[in-house]
């Protein structure tokens, strides 16, 4: 495909995706409370940019206290369970159910625990993007080539020598997997925060603007609170696929396929 | 051939895993320093198995096993391995990874990169010192495999199977650039293959083991003198006796 193709054919489908809705709203004759069109949504998120800029920066703060708590916590979790099969043994099926819970399930619980605002909205980002952290950095650490094990064991080398010169980077990709996976789910988890944790001092987050916007039938801002979501999400996750290009950039696949 | 200390003894060893599946059964054999020794044999002899039993890497069931007069596991300092897979670590380059052995005893990097430099010299990679492993050929990496097995200038050196993934021209090549190298650095090596040619070309001495479980079938002695050429190949006597080698081996696959 050349190059004009590529970048060409997204934007057709999106012009295509918009003649579309047009046409439904139209040919049915829908309301801008049940179906806003997109020129609607714009000028609604125009009208309320201030609103909708001070909630995305909450929202970020959230996020972003959430997600590094779970790519810290989660990667040194990873390390004890990897550290000595006993623990692993004991705690790892732990981990894998407990990542069963329906987050959504845990959310009032924390806001009774915690009382409404940013404790809850961060811990509960934390929750949604740790168990992939986890379960994908433990996955790399354990599944180190048994050869390179072995080179470490003919020289001697201390434990702690295998697990910060061999493992930790052995399973740096996949650590970064399981940071892609949280990304994306950190402005969710966020957002779905706010959505019953949202306010401490009657303003907050993108998730309590849904709340708000939807009590009062503003259903052009609701889009447009979707639209400052799916946004603050792809910057999440394109840091981290910068992040992980720039580490593995001259040694995984994944990332290095086209120097070579 | 220089035959005055014991580098290596088996003394009836044996090895069996769990429950009783035996591997090797009743090894004697006296490698002595200097030497180059070949063990080859049918799949299921327990070549490899020898080879971790020497590093120490699993533990001796049966019998004694004495490397430099010590314990295999006290012994390390004295071997290096070099596996069928290069092993190369993927995000360190070149330079480094042969640093990787130096790295671990914390020597300090003027004179980790010092060695590193002489190695890279030695197998003739001075050209991609930078480069990481995923740029290399097959036989590239192995030649820095080779190189970090000798950073700590072993007394012995462990071969299983190194040249067994590449092409025939690569792997001639690496034969006879291992030969050159030890003439200058002296160890005493065993090699593990399943090519005939491969142990002619390079053995002092050929062991060919017997399956299920294993056992040393029959010793052969190749005494060509070294330093060999590559012309050694296309001699008779060569020939002679890779046909020699080929013969008794068909034997035991019987």
């Amino acid at each position: 495909m050349n190059n004009r193709l590529y970048w060409a054919l997204p934007l057709i489908t999106g012009v295509l995706m918009i003649g579309i809705w047009y046409a439904i709203k139209w040919t049915n004759d829908l309301p801008h409370y049940i179906l806003p069109s997109p020129d609607e949504i714009i000028r609604a998120g125009f009208a309320e940019k201030d609103v909708l800029f001070k909630a995305a920066r909450e929202t970020i703060v959230g996020a972003v206290i959430g997600f590094l708590s779970a790519g810290s916590i989660g990667f040194a979790l990873a390390l004890i369970l990897s550290s000595s099969s006993w623990i692993k043994a004991s705690l790892y099926p732990w981990v894998l159910f407990l990542q069963m819970i329906p987050i959504i399930v845990m959310v009032p619980i924390f806001v009774l625990w915690l009382g409404p605002g940013l404790p809850s909205v961060a811990i509960i980002t934390f929750m949604i993007g740790f168990f992939p952290i986890v379960a994908n950095t433990t996955q790399g650490l354990i599944s180190t080539e048994k050869n390179m094990v072995d080179l470490f064991t003919l020289y001697n080398a201390s434990k702690l020598q295998e697990i910060f010169f061999l493992r930790v980077p052995y399973a740096l990709p996949y650590f970064l997997t399981g940071l892609k996976i949280a990304a994306s789910l950190a402005v969710i988890g966020a957002l779905t925060g706010e959505i019953f944790a949202g306010s401490a001092s009657g303003s907050g987050g993108l998730g309590f603007m849904v709340v708000v916007y939807n009590s009062q039938l503003k259903i052009p801002e609701l889009f447009a609170t979707a639209i400052v979501a799916c946004a603050l999400g792809f910057i999440f996750v394109s840091m981290v696929l910068v992040l992980s290009w720039y580490l593995l950039r001259h040694w995984h696949e994944s990332v290095a396929q086209k120097d070579s | 051939m220089i035959k005055e200390s014991t580098q290596l003894s088996f003394k009836n060893v044996g090895k069996s895993y769990g429950r009783g599946k035996t591997v090797i059964e009743a090894i004697d054999l006296t490698i002595f320093q200097g030497e180059f020794v070949s063990l080859i044999g049918p799949s299921g002899c327990g070549k490899s198995t020898i080879l971790k039993l020497v590093a120490g890497l699993t533990p001796v069931t049966d019998g004694d096993l004495k490397v430099d007069s010590k314990s295999p596991e006290k012994a390390r300092e004295a071997m290096a391995f070099i596996f069928q897979e290069a092993t190369l670590l993927p995000w360190l380059t070149v330079s480094n990874n042969i640093q990787v052995p130096l790295r671990l005893l914390q020597w300090e990097k003027s004179k980790r990169e010092e060695v590193a430099n002489r190695l890279i010299e030695l197998v003739g990679l001075s050209a991609v010192n930078d480069y990481y492993p995923r740029q290399l050929s097959g036989g590239m990496q192995m030649r820095v495999s080779i190189a970090r097995a000798l950073t700590l200038s072993p007394k012995i050196l462990l071969l299983d199977e190194p040249f067994g993934a590449l092409d025939e021209m690569t792997r001639e090549h690496l034969n006879e650039e291992l030969l050159a190298i030890r003439a200058q650095e002296e160890w005493t090596a065993l090699f593990v293959t399943h090519s005939v040619p491969e142990a002619v070309f390079l053995s002092s001495r050929i062991i060919i083991l017997s399956a299920n479980p294993g056992r040393i079938y029959k010793t052969i002695a190749i005494d060509f003198p070294y330093p060999r050429k590559p012309e050694l190949r296309e001699s008779l006597e060569y020939q002679q006796a890779v046909a020699d080698v080929s013969h008794h081996l068909r034997s035991v696959e019987r």
